[in-house]
């Protein structure tokens, strides 16, 4: 008696729901399809174009690609980009884990500490870079008034082809370590508390303990962590673009802002496209490689 | 016993003393330098405070047209904000409590647009904008962030799937409709969540640079990181006026912060991860 009555009613439902899930999503559809996928699209079809500002955009098939293969100025600055996310990811992931490590404590007053130490992370990024600039500034700068008061005296940091990039790299782990310390807290907090009592009375040091449960417990955040501050350090531009243009010489021209230059200073936007799509391929290459790793050293230990 | 563990807590004592020092200290830095006079900037260390405090850096930076960075930059965020939550409320909603054709695979869509740089989007972004006639206007600044953001979306979403359906179908019973729903029960349970979304993306509206740089060029649309970054190079390095114009934009985000440390330390910890 009841099933041919509900039919009827459970497709309409149906329809319903289909109809008000798609009315939902709309907004954000015309985002996500149209500025952010799209985009991609977009970016990969102009790579195979000539086109300057002002000028008719030529098809030119793979000549973009021909002429990125043999510019010196492009795989600098991918080494460049590199140098910088080999600097930051380690520094900001060891100097996290630690920070994490140490807030994890029972102590009086720590989730004082906690918040003092994510404030980085709401910085401007353009206005703490400049903050930074004037510390780093070789007369006035706080850095090298502190380091004469013990009679050293101190470089000119951000004018150095070698120092500019790793005091830069400096800016971008004291923005992040704090905010990326919660991740490995809550990791933390997430491991039970029998498994250190069990470790203690088995006389593992805390060193043991560390490598041989904590670690292992947290590949989890670690994964996480890892891959959102590559693909984060790989995008720097705006504290670079205020601190050191690129400079001295290309030492700290990242990709973004060769992309950057190329587009908007120089208007040839087929050859920026071309330098954005190999930028894109990179980080994706190196996010899979990531997963794939951490994947099979997870079945690896398993079985 | 409790002998080295009193010290093991002090010597963490002292090590998070520093570190919470070295976290704050540009932030202190930016106080001291923005209230000091010229003479007091080449007199004193970096670290003292300039005596008596002087507002000169900052009656030369308002001089120079950063009241209205300050009022573009607020509007700004606040509509880009609002679209963004109104927006991704719905859109979360839609993926955790209504099936329809096609929804799991348009949230994969969504989650790998993640991985997305932002610089590499630009340009076909601008040629767009360009296309729609929309170049150095409030539309073009701020339409392309407002309607769709996925992390937002995900968390969102990871929220209300957390929240048990039986509720929903208790109100659906006593007659309310999928609005009246999401708005006097889901939404209400979901405070830490929104507070947590609605902070992230004020602080990403506020800080944005790059397509605020490449979509506008006039004067009346320039807003705050924009406005110090060009203060640096039109009138050489002055560094107080900069300090102080880095202040201007610090204090809103620090008073956030203030506000939700509680919910964002939390609910940043916990949903990132899952």
């Amino acid at each position: 008696m009841l099933k041919p009555a509900t039919r009827p009613v459970r497709r309409t439902q149906r329809r319903q729901q289909t109809l008000a899930g798609y009315a939902l999503l709309a907004p954000s559809l015309v985002g996500v399809l149209g500025f952010l996928l799209a985009p991609v699209v977009i970016v990969i079809v102009l790579s195979l174009f000539d086109w300057k500002l002002l000028a008719t955009p030529e098809f030119v098939g793979l000549a973009n690609y021909r002429e990125l293969l043999g510019d010196g100025e492009v795989w600098h600055s991918f080494l460049v980009t590199g140098y910088y996310v080999l600097i930051c990811v380690p520094g900001t992931t060891i100097l996290s884990l630690l920070l994490a490590l140490l807030v994890d404590r029972k102590l009086r007053g720590m989730k004082y500490f906690r918040a003092l130490l994510v404030i980085p992370w709401m910085a401007t990024p353009v206005a703490m870079g400049l903050v930074w600039a004037w510390i780093f500034d070789p007369g006035q700068g706080a850095l090298n008034q502190f380091l004469g008061i013990f009679g050293v005296n101190g470089p000119a940091w951000l004018s150095s082809e070698l120092l500019a990039m790793p005091s830069v790299a400096a800016v971008h782990i004291w923005q992040f370590a704090g905010y990326n310390m919660l991740f490995f807290l809550a990791g933390l907090q997430n491991i039970p508390a029998s498994l250190r009592e069990a470790s203690s009375l088995d006389g593992a040091s805390p060193v043991a303990h560390f490598f041989g449960i904590t670690l292992p417990l947290l590949r989890p955040t670690l994964l996480f962590v890892l891959i959102t501050n590559v693909i984060g350090s790989f995008q720097a531009f705006d504290t670079i673009f205020v601190m050191t243009e690129g400079g001295p010489g290309d030492s700290t021209e990242v990709a973004t802002y060769l992309i950057y230059d190329e587009a908007f200073r120089k208007f040839d936007f087929g050859y920026a496209a071309t330098i954005s799509v190999l930028l894109f391929a990179v980080i994706l290459a190196v996010t899979v490689a990531q997963f794939a790793y951490f994947e099979r050293r997870t079945t690896y230990d398993q079985s | 016993m409790s002998r080295p563990r009193l010290s093991v807590s002090l010597l963490c004592y002292g090590v998070l003393l520093i570190g919470c020092l070295l976290a704050v200290f540009p932030y202190l830095l930016t106080v001291l330098t923005a209230f000091k006079g010229p003479g007091q900037l080449s007199e004193t260390m970096p670290w003292e405070p300039g005596l008596p405090p002087s507002t000169a850096a900052f009656d030369r930076l308002f001089a120079s047209g950063f009241g209205g960075y300050l009022i573009s930059s607020t509007l700004v965020t606040a509509g880009i904000t609002a679209g963004q939550v109104v927006f991704a409320v719905l859109a979360a909603y839609a993926f955790a409590r209504l099936s329809f054709p096609g929804r799991d695979a348009l949230f994969w869509v969504y989650l790998s647009t993640l991985m997305v740089p932002p610089v590499v989007t630009m340009i076909p972004l601008y040629l767009m904008m360009q296309k729609l006639g929309l170049v150095d206007t409030w539309a073009g600044l701020m339409l392309p962030t407002m309607l769709g953001t996925p992390y937002a979306i995900f968390l969102l979403r990871q929220f209300f799937r957390s929240i048990p359906a039986d509720l929903e179908d208790a109100a659906r019973i006593d007659g309310a409709g999928r609005v009246r729903t999401l708005l006097s029960i889901v939404l209400p349970l979901s405070r830490p969540i929104l507070v947590t979304v609605t902070t992230l993306a004020v602080v990403a509206n506020w800080n944005s640079f790059l397509w605020p740089l490449i979509i506008t060029s006039s004067e009346d649309k320039r807003l705050l990181p924009l406005g110090i970054a060009l203060f640096k190079g039109e009138v050489g390095v002055d560094y107080n006026a900069v300090m102080a114009g880095s202040l201007i934009a610090l204090v809103p985000l620090l008073v956030l912060f203030v506000f939700f440390q509680r919910f964002i330390v939390r609910s940043v910890a916990v949903t990132g991860l899952k």
